[in-house]
């Protein structure tokens, strides 16, 4: 059995793997159903503050007349796929700081996991339904759990900024766990950079194994010496212990940031993220590194055809170019004025008004949506919801407006992303 | 293994159950990302107060009905079902109990058995078709349903008389499925009788990854809290923190000691037991058998006036000759007390014994008892890492090594 084998049974393979066009097909249908769905949960919203305005024979509560007639008369903008993908990438960028919160910080590899966890959430659920702020927090602690880093709830909200409570980060758990298809396993880039640099440093010093298909031809000691004549001219085993461990580094950095908040595990396997992002860190060491299993470039035109390593080299390292390209491309939001403030706009102002009324209240919610839905799947079978149901539904959706102020709908702003803000602030006055 | 990328474990494991086979295919595209977009498109959407993802995991619930009662433990209640459009393909439902007392959301045992099971698809693993959620948000996993119980009943039934060939067979179950786990880099940490459930074709399955983890990170600390005392091997029971696939076959050769003697070959009744009940039965470790494991944590000097020397070839073929010279080789490499000697389970596959007579016994032929049902009920309601006392309360339990012998 090959280790591809493996990789395709894996659940990050047959749920989590798609092509370009596929995962944008996929987002576009994630965006508009969500947006029919806030624009006719925001029109109940109005029409439930009409009666309720008309019911009650007193005066209306000053403002609010004025600012439900400006609600109805504009069309409600809902979010674009792209201006969603702005705001998750954004919240996958605050899992990485949220981790610094935490003494010692939290595990490169849990963050990494939470941040996929983030990203696969919204394949398939949408900011304007479940704002990310809420969702952030619950996917790093989920994280902690399933990569065996043991942290109590209570620990973990005691790093968490803002007033976010225990229950608050733990509310959405079951709604993440159910989006992420109950697949936590995410395979991550990281062991197999591991492996690679383990087997430089052994070529270094003469002790590297060639590849099955090139012994007994390629010795040890051909690997070391054409390492060690790798260009820029290098010429110890120490000067090129240094040299690996800088490009271990520069990888690993990539692999931290850029790998995480593009779509490259999306879009390729981890062997290909971490030979990508070691490519930008240190070409000729990368390539050195590909040639001792693929056996250099083959340069006789003759036998192409014959030689599979051939075809294979070809298909590689086009499928690299574009993994490299990729993560090249990510820039931070700190180190982007104009993309900071874009999102600024999107998250502050646009998302503010398509937020989904009717799914504020995580933690209200948390045990009614699966009862109601047993008790509809009970009544109604495969027809749909009742009658019934649907004045239920439709009642405690009142009740639940009633008691929630409109304000609140987003809660506390976390304080990482209030220094952000504040740093944005400053940029913006110079 | 036969799965290919976009079909999900359901239906190759279903095909390995006998009768269960052409039913799962219809909902074979459960898992894949292609049938994601189908169900999200707007024109399946039934009910419009339903999001995606809730809409989803009523797909699957709707696929299975729940029959009766299996078993109850503190952690999960497992229930006899079957799928709805066919009464005769049988799953054992998994409820999760949502623990009052823990607050901080669905227990480590759980994430970790179903992060593990949705990796795994192997004939010697237990299937996990399914998982959804049902109402108060209660976590059911739908399982590969085994109603031949568990090995540890068929030692323990005098009644059933087995032999070499048979214990061959079940080895060979138990090796492959740990080697598969061990190539995924999973470690399973809780291999004992009574976790190796017995399928309808007499196929052995590992179940209850509620302890198993990843391995392989470099220089990262796991806990030696781990496997059920009696399977425990010496470098946990040392404290090790650092280790590999070898606790699992130190397990592995717990378990074939079992399967040849009909009780458990080291049983301690204390962790500090267990550790002098090893040294006595495999020798002392010292820094010349076993180099660093005077440095381990929690290691114990060794009494200077009472070191029992490493134990050779002799002494398994003397204790242990059901297995013949070759198997008692293979015992000898499960049992060694320095885990980077100890063979590894790719190691154990490719054994001499497998191939030396007699040949396994084929798996329709192997040993059955009926009744295993509710030990299937019972085994995968309790916890990881449990000791199931009662069973060997009666220690003048009756041993059968006529039976093993013959």
């Amino acid at each position: 059995m090959i280790e591809d084998e493996i990789y395709r049974s894996s659940s990050q393979f047959r749920l989590w793997s798609f092509t370009e066009a596929s995962l944008k097909q996929l987002r576009a249908t994630t965006n508009s159903v969500a947006s029919d769905r806030v624009r006719a949960a925001l029109r109940r919203a109005q029409d439930a503050r009409r009666s309720a305005t008309s019911s009650t024979t007193g005066t209306p509560a000053p403002g609010s007349d004025a600012e439900n007639k400006a609600a109805e008369d504009k069309q409600i903008e809902c979010l674009t796929p792209e201006e969603e993908q702005q705001v998750v990438d954004y919240y996958s960028e605050q899992i990485i700081q949220l981790g610094e919160n935490y003494k010692p910080p939290l595990p490169t590899i849990v963050r990494a996991t939470a941040i996929q966890y983030l990203r696969r959430f919204y394949l398939t659920n949408s900011p304007m339904t479940y704002h990310p702020k809420q969702i952030m927090p619950c996917a790093l602690f989920l994280a902690t759990k399933t990569d065996n880093y043991y942290l109590s709830l209570r620990q973990f909200a005691e790093g968490v900024p803002g007033q976010t409570s225990a229950d608050d980060i733990i509310a959405p758990e079951f709604l993440v766990m159910q989006s992420l298809r109950f697949t936590f396993d995410v395979r991550h880039p990281f062991r197999g950079l591991e492996g690679g640099i383990m087997e430089l440093r052994a070529i270094s010093q003469g002790q590297g194994q060639p590849a099955p298909h090139f012994q007994p031809s390629q010795t040890p000691e051909d690997l070391r010496r054409a390492l060690l004549s790798l260009s820029p001219s290098s010429a110890t085993a120490s000067t090129m212990n240094d040299r690996i461990s800088r490009a271990h580094h520069s990888t690993r950095e990539i692999l931290k940031a850029a790998a995480q908040i593009t779509d490259a595990y999306f879009l390729y396997t981890p062997a290909q993220i971490w030979l990508s992002a070691f490519l930008l860190a240190d070409r000729p060491l990368a390539e050195f590194y590909l040639d001792t299993k693929l056996g250099g470039p083959i340069i006789s035109s003759s036998n192409h055809d014959q030689n599979p390593l051939y075809a294979l080299r070809t298909k590689l390292l086009t499928t690299l170019a574009n993994c490299s390209a990729l993560l090249q491309a990510y820039k931070p939001f700190a180190s982007d004025e104009a993309r900071m403030k874009t999102l600024k706009r999107i998250v502050g102002k646009k998302l503010y008004h398509c937020q989904n009324p009717e799914k504020a209240n995580i933690a209200g919610q948390k045990r009614i949506p699966a009862a109601a839905a047993a008790a509809a799947a009970a009544a109604a079978g495969e027809s749909g919801t009742s009658e019934s149901e649907m004045e239920r539904l439709a009642k405690k959706r009142k009740l639940e407006r009633g008691s929630e102020t409109t304000k609140d709908l987003f809660g506390g702003e976390l304080v990482t992303q209030r220094t952000k803000e504040r740093q944005m602030e400053g940029d913006q006055q110079q | 293994m036969a799965v290919s990328p976009l079909v999900p474990h359901a239906s190759s494991v279903a095909a390995s159950s006998s009768n269960a086979g052409n039913k799962f295919e219809n909902d074979s595209g459960t898992n894949s990302p292609n049938k994601t977009k189908r169900s999200s498109s707007p024109q399946r959407m039934k009910n419009p107060d339903r999001e995606i993802t809730e809409q989803l995991n009523d797909d699957v619930r709707h696929k299975y009905i729940k029959d009766k009662k299996l078993g109850e433990g503190t952690y999960a209640v497992v229930f006899l079902g079957h799928l709805r459009t066919d009464p005769s393909s049988f799953v054992a439902i998994k409820k999760i109990k949502v623990n009052a007392e823990y607050k901080d959301g669905l227990s480590m045992d759980a994430i970790r058995e179903v992060k593990y099971l949705q990796e795994l698809s192997h004939p010697n693993i237990i299937a996990l078709h399914d998982v959804f959620s049902s109402k108060d948000q209660n976590l059911n996993l739908v399982l590969e349903y085994l109603p031949r119980g568990d090995l540890e009943m068929l030692i323990r039934d005098s009644n059933i008389h087995y032999g070499a060939a048979d214990v061959k067979a079940w080895m060979g179950m138990l090796a492959r499925g740990v080697w598969f786990c061990h190539e995924n880099y999973i470690l399973h940490r809780d291999i004992k009788p009574n976790n190796l459930l017995v399928a309808a074709d007499g196929e052995v399955k590992l179940a209850d990854f509620g302890l198993a983890r990843s391995f392989a990170d470099p220089y990262l600390n796991m806990t030696h809290q781990v496997i059920t005392r009696w399977y425990r091997p010496p470098e946990l029971l040392f404290g090790a923190r650092q280790y590999s696939g070898a606790v699992d076959v130190w397990s592995m050769g717990m378990v074939f000691a079992e399967l040849l003697l009909r009780v458990p070959f080291v049983a301690g009744n204390s962790d500090l037991d267990q550790i002098s009940k090893i040294c006595e039965a495999f020798g002392t470790p010292t820094e010349e058998n076993w180099p660093g494991v005077t440095r381990l944590p929690n290691y114990i000097p060794a009494d200077p006036n009472h070191i029992v020397p490493l134990q050779g070839r002799d002494f398994f073929l003397r204790q242990f000759p059901t297995a013949g010279p070759v198997g008692a080789d293979l015992l000898m490499s499960m049992c060694t007390l320095d885990p980077r000697k100890r063979g590894t389970a790719c190691q154990i596959l490719q054994h001499g014994w497998w191939l030396a007579e007699p040949k396994p016994t084929k798996k329709q032929d192997l040993p059955r008892k009926v009744g295993g049902t509710k030990k299937m009920g019972d085994d995968l309601t309790r916890r990881g890492g449990e000791l199931d006392d009662t069973s060997f309360k009666n220690a003048a339990r009756q041993l059968d090594f006529g039976a093993a012998r013959d």
